[in-house]
């Protein structure tokens, strides 16, 4: 719960980017200067895409792997469909496929409690990285697995994605 | 009165349907940016229905609704949101009490009658509405008391919290509907007899939850000797993918488990920081006086979760008369919202809808405050509803005694 201190409509930051919100089974895209932010990946996958040439940049925060594995009418939910709706979103928004490189961050193992095969966040990651690579786009940046939660802040302008974790100091993939 | 699964969802996306429609009617005209979070239908005790609400200041739009529907609903906004909504209608200017008090109406009418006619055009019926009352209290009282016309102790209540970006504000919309009218216009939305729960027994694991919370409470005293109360017991269901707003992303340290039988599941016990720090030293036999949390402290939460998670399935298996088993607790130290995520994930293999169930404890002793949340798998909840006779209920507490 954020807490409100008054001050926030006398000093209007004309000059800090816009903070979007990416909540989970949702993207959004940003052709300006905005910062799109998602918190609170588990096992979800986080999936950066940027083209630095157009400057789009797009943040799906996706829950299960496979849209085939079951009946669900959000796309931004599964990994495969969640990354091909993004890729498709930021191309309407002017971006280039070709130009678009990939980070991705999340994918835990916390508190996996299958008995057998892998658990979902591996299957997230493997997911993930397979649909960026049938659409040909580059993973240049990853922070997977692991134990711990994450959250990220995506950068429109430059394409850095920061990583923050509860026990941990923030990486700049 | 059986319920499916199905028409919970649908009502729930129509509270937040609803919700949505009146935010952008609220955007639309002060050009602030606002967000739906989360909606979700709560079953919970009649006197619990505010207490998520700070102890603050708010405002509010206050309607009736009668017809096919009935019942009351409010927009609820602490006193500075409503200051923010009257300097985005008048820009530049100063706001007085008088304005603020205009604005929150005016918005509020626009918004709630939006919220209103959504649900009359999806049920295809007319939902007749009340002028809307400027209503302003302190924390829960800003919602409608009932006048008392049913005997119910547990009611239905919609929750939307609705986040503006980039202003430090929140508000919500309640809507308490009558449990009598609510409870028949959703059996008549129930088309699959055979997936369906009878509304009463929601109502019973309720109770069972609040008995077994009531034990995990007993528990805690017995290892601490800090002595707490079970606050508040409910029962929510929401899409899967809003499960994990359900804890925040402060951090928190506590157990999960895994519980399988029927119901399968998964059990959380979360403290905050600062209320781990303190009930794990009250466990220890010296002083630790450490800010932080170090292995020891650790340690005495995986102790202390283990017999809170054993305390609360017996009290569940008591009720159902099956036995419960779980796996040995997993120690967890993350954000509330990244513990929650993977299980969520896990339940929502099979379904999209899910239910939680949440009690809280506290103590006014120190500052102390655990949650435990179950998130059990829909297709065995329902069996073990199935099961459950009505009146096995008030055998709890004779059982939990004879066996501690």
């Amino acid at each position: 719960m954020k807490v409100y201190d008054g001050t926030t409509t006398e000093s209007p930051e004309t000059t800090a980017p816009e903070r979007v919100k990416v909540g989970i089974a949702e993207y959004e895209v940003s052709s300006d200067d905005a910062v799109l932010t998602t918190s609170g990946l588990g096992s979800c996958l986080g999936v950066a895409i940027h083209d630095p040439a157009a400057s789009v940049a797009g943040l799906v925060h996706v829950m299960l792997p496979s849209r085939d594995e079951m009946e669900g009418s959000n796309d931004a939910k599964f990994a495969d469909s969640g990354i091909r709706e993004l890729v498709a979103a930021m191309e309407r928004a002017g971006a280039d496929r070709d130009a678009m490189t990939a980070k991705i961050a999340g994918g835990s193992d916390m508190l996996d409690f299958s008995q057998n095969g892998s658990g979902i966040g591996v299957r997230n990651v493997e997911v993930g990285r397979r649909v960026l690579s049938e659409h040909d786009i580059p993973v240049v940046g990853e922070d997977v697995g692991g134990e711990h939660g994450r959250s990220l802040r995506l950068e429109t302008t430059t394409g850095d994605l920061v990583v923050k974790s509860a026990n941990r100091d923030p990486i700049t993939l | 009165m059986k319920v499916d699964i199905q028409s919970l969802g649908t009502f729930n996306e129509l509270a937040h349907e609803g919700a949505e429609q009146a935010t952008r009617s609220m955007c639309q005209m002060t050009g602030l940016d606002a967000v739906v979070d989360v909606t979700k239908i709560t079953l919970v005790g009649r006197e619990d229905v505010g207490e998520q609400l700070a102890s603050g200041e708010y405002v509010g739009v206050q309607f009736d609704f009668e017809g096919e529907l009935a019942g009351e609903t409010v927009l609820v906004l602490d006193r500075a949101g409503s200051e923010t909504i009257a300097e985005s209608l008048v820009p530049g200017g100063d706001v007085d009490e008088t304005m603020a008090r205009s604005s929150v109406e005016e918005i509020g009418n626009i918004m709630m009658s939006g919220f209103i006619d959504g649900w009359a055009d999806y049920l295809e019926t007319t939902i007749e509405h009340s002028p809307p009352t400027y209503v302003e209290a302190m924390g829960e009282e800003i919602l409608p008391r009932s006048d008392g016309d049913d005997e119910r102790d547990q009611v239905f209540v919609f929750k939307s919290e609705i986040e503006w970006v980039g202003e430090s504000v929140e508000f919500y919309i309640y809507m308490l509907p009558e449990y009598d009218s609510l409870t028949s216009l959703m059996a008549s939305h129930t088309d699959a007899e055979r997936d369906a729960i009878p509304v009463d027994k929601l109502e019973v694991f309720n109770e069972m939850t609040r008995d077994g919370t009531k034990q995990a409470a007993q528990n805690v005293e017995m290892m601490t000797g800090i002595r707490t109360e079970a606050e508040v017991t409910r029962l929510s269901f929401a899409p899967i993918e809003d499960v994990p707003k359900q804890v925040g992303t402060d951090t928190y340290v506590g157990t999960v488990v895994e519980f399988t039988g029927v119901p399968s599941g998964f059990l959380l016990v979360l403290f905050d920081e600062a209320s781990a720090v303190h009930i794990a030293e009250a466990m220890m036999p010296v002083e630790m006086d450490a800010d932080e949390l170090t292995e020891q402290h650790e340690n005495a939460i995986e102790e202390l979760g283990n017999i809170m998670t054993s305390g609360f399935v017996d009290g569940w298996a008591n009720v159902l008369q099956t036995s419960v088993e779980h796996t040995p607790p997993r120690l967890v130290h993350d954000m509330g919202q990244a513990i929650v995520d993977p299980l969520a994930a896990q339940v929502g293999q099979h379904q999209e809808h899910a239910f939680i169930v949440d009690s809280e404890m506290r103590t006014d002793d120190i500052a102390f405050g655990a949650e435990i949340h179950a998130l059990p798998n829909e297709t065995e909840l329902r069996q073990a509803l199935d099961e459950l006779l009505v009146d096995r209920a008030d055998q709890t507490e004779a059982d939990v005694e004879q066996i501690f």
